[in-house]
């Protein structure tokens, strides 16, 4: 077990010079504001330069091969820009949430490698998101009904990942696709289950 | 009070997501019950973001990048959440709330050996397997030893062998050093990880192999 003691010297702070160069903590995460709330694209390309080249070495490290490192980093520049609007600063530099977004990127693929599964498990094991009441509120927003809420929520995961990014997150069925790894004739037919199983479950109540 | 963690070594693999996902779901769910690992956790992922980010790199900007940022700034961006309800798992009347990682694996259905009841995660990871494991009151694993190691992280109710008893959240890793025969009073539920079959010591025991099946 380490202390606590000796990990806080390690924090990122702000003008903590690491003996090389100093981080840019605060310009890349004013940077990664911008994004989120303009889809200001230089930030996005000032982001890109820094990370990117470290994403590729990491890459490398981890796989030992360079194209899966350039789809490492692909994975995760592509999951910095589509959830830049979900960062939250007060909870963490810029630089720990992309590194999160890149291990758990990186974790996914490694088991896709060994085990030929891509359930994605990496978002449950290390999720990047806590905050469950701006989930809430979100809901709320959409959904009149809390009784289908429940009904969504109660789907099984890999169903409701479906219709949660069909109808709440505005994706086509091929970006869902291509986001969750999986072919596009496989959202449809978990699609096809989500809706028949909700729309079973409501008739039943309503009965 | 939780008395077994994971060692640091296997917390600096986790937060690298270089372990089998059996284990990194363990360690995720022991996480989430423990607060002294979970602030360790946050300290040390800052400290690899850092390790990782902050020395700089050779290779500059390549032409692959450029058309990588045009490509992507084209998707939409996302600007919901859902939240996720936490799982409650039912077992001998008792309800538990299961940690989150743990909730998400599919889970394979029962089989019983006397007071023992497992139920298998299907993670597809060889000869890494990962279980939920339930004993009744009274309940004991004869005393055996393993040829990789045994992991149990105890989720509700307690166990006791000769090193004491746990409680959940208990982070218990055994390897083949280790002797040991569980048993527990009031009824226990655990995420147990097994790499390798156990090995039944005493005479009676061997005879007991469905068990030692049933668990590995």
């Amino acid at each position: 077990m380490v202390s606590l003691e000796q990990s806080r010297d390690c924090r990122i702070q702000k003008g903590k010079n690491v003996g090389m160069q100093e981080t840019p903590s605060e310009q890349l995460t004013q940077a990664l504001i911008n994004v989120a709330t303009h889809a200001d694209k230089k930030a996005y390309a000032y982001l890109f330069s820094y990370f990117a080249p470290k994403i590729k070495r990491f890459g490398i490290k981890q796989f030992g091969s360079e194209a899966m490192a350039m789809e490492l980093v692909q994975d995760t520049m592509t999951s910095v820009w589509r959830k830049a609007k979900l960062y939250h600063p007060e909870k963490g530099a810029a630089t720990t949430w992309v590194y999160t977004i890149m291990r758990n990127a990186s974790f996914d693929a490694l088991r896709k490698i060994k085990s030929n599964r891509e359930d994605n498990l990496s978002e449950e094991i290390w999720p990047l998101f806590h905050d469950e009441q701006v989930c809430e509120k979100s809901f709320k927003d959409h959904l009149q009904s809390n009784q289908l809420k429940e009904k969504i929520k109660s789907l099984p995961a890999p169903q409701r990942d479906v219709v949660v990014g069909v109808y709440f997150e505005d994706m086509t069925q091929e970006q869902l696709a291509q986001h969750l790894g999986i072919p596009v004739g496989t959202v449809k037919s978990r699609l096809r289950l989500a809706l028949k199983k909700l729309k079973v479950e409501l008739g039943e109540q309503h009965d | 009070m939780i008395k077994y963690h994971p060692s640091k070594q296997l917390m600096q693999k986790h937060i690298l997501g270089e372990l089998p996902a059996g284990l990194s779901v363990a360690i995720a769910a022991h996480i989430e019950l423990c607060d002294k690992c979970s602030n360790e956790f946050e300290l040390l992922e800052v400290q690899q973001a850092s390790a990782t980010f902050d020395a700089p790199c050779e290779e500059k900007e390549s032409f692959e990048f450029e058309s990588m940022i045009d490509d992507i700034t084209k998707l939409s961006m996302y600007d919901q959440l859902v939240s996720q309800e936490p799982e409650v798992f039912e077992y001998q009347d008792k309800r538990v709330q299961l940690p989150r990682a743990i909730a998400a694996l599919k889970l394979g259905s029962f089989m019983n050996a006397g007071k023992v009841s497992r139920a298998r995660f299907e993670l597809d990871e060889g000869p890494l397997r990962s279980s939920l494991l339930h004993i009744k009151p009274g309940g004991e694993i004869p005393e055996h030893t393993h040829t990789g190691f045994e992991l149990t992280l105890l989720l509700d109710g307690t166990f006791e062998d000769e090193s004491g008893q746990y409680v959940p959240g208990d982070f218990i890793m055994l390897d083949g050093r280790h002797n040991h025969s569980p048993r527990t009073k009031d009824g226990c539920l655990c995420f147990t990880l097994v790499d390798n079959a156990l090995h039944f010591n005493k005479g009676l025991s061997k005879l007991l192999n469905p068990i030692g099946k049933l668990i590995y």
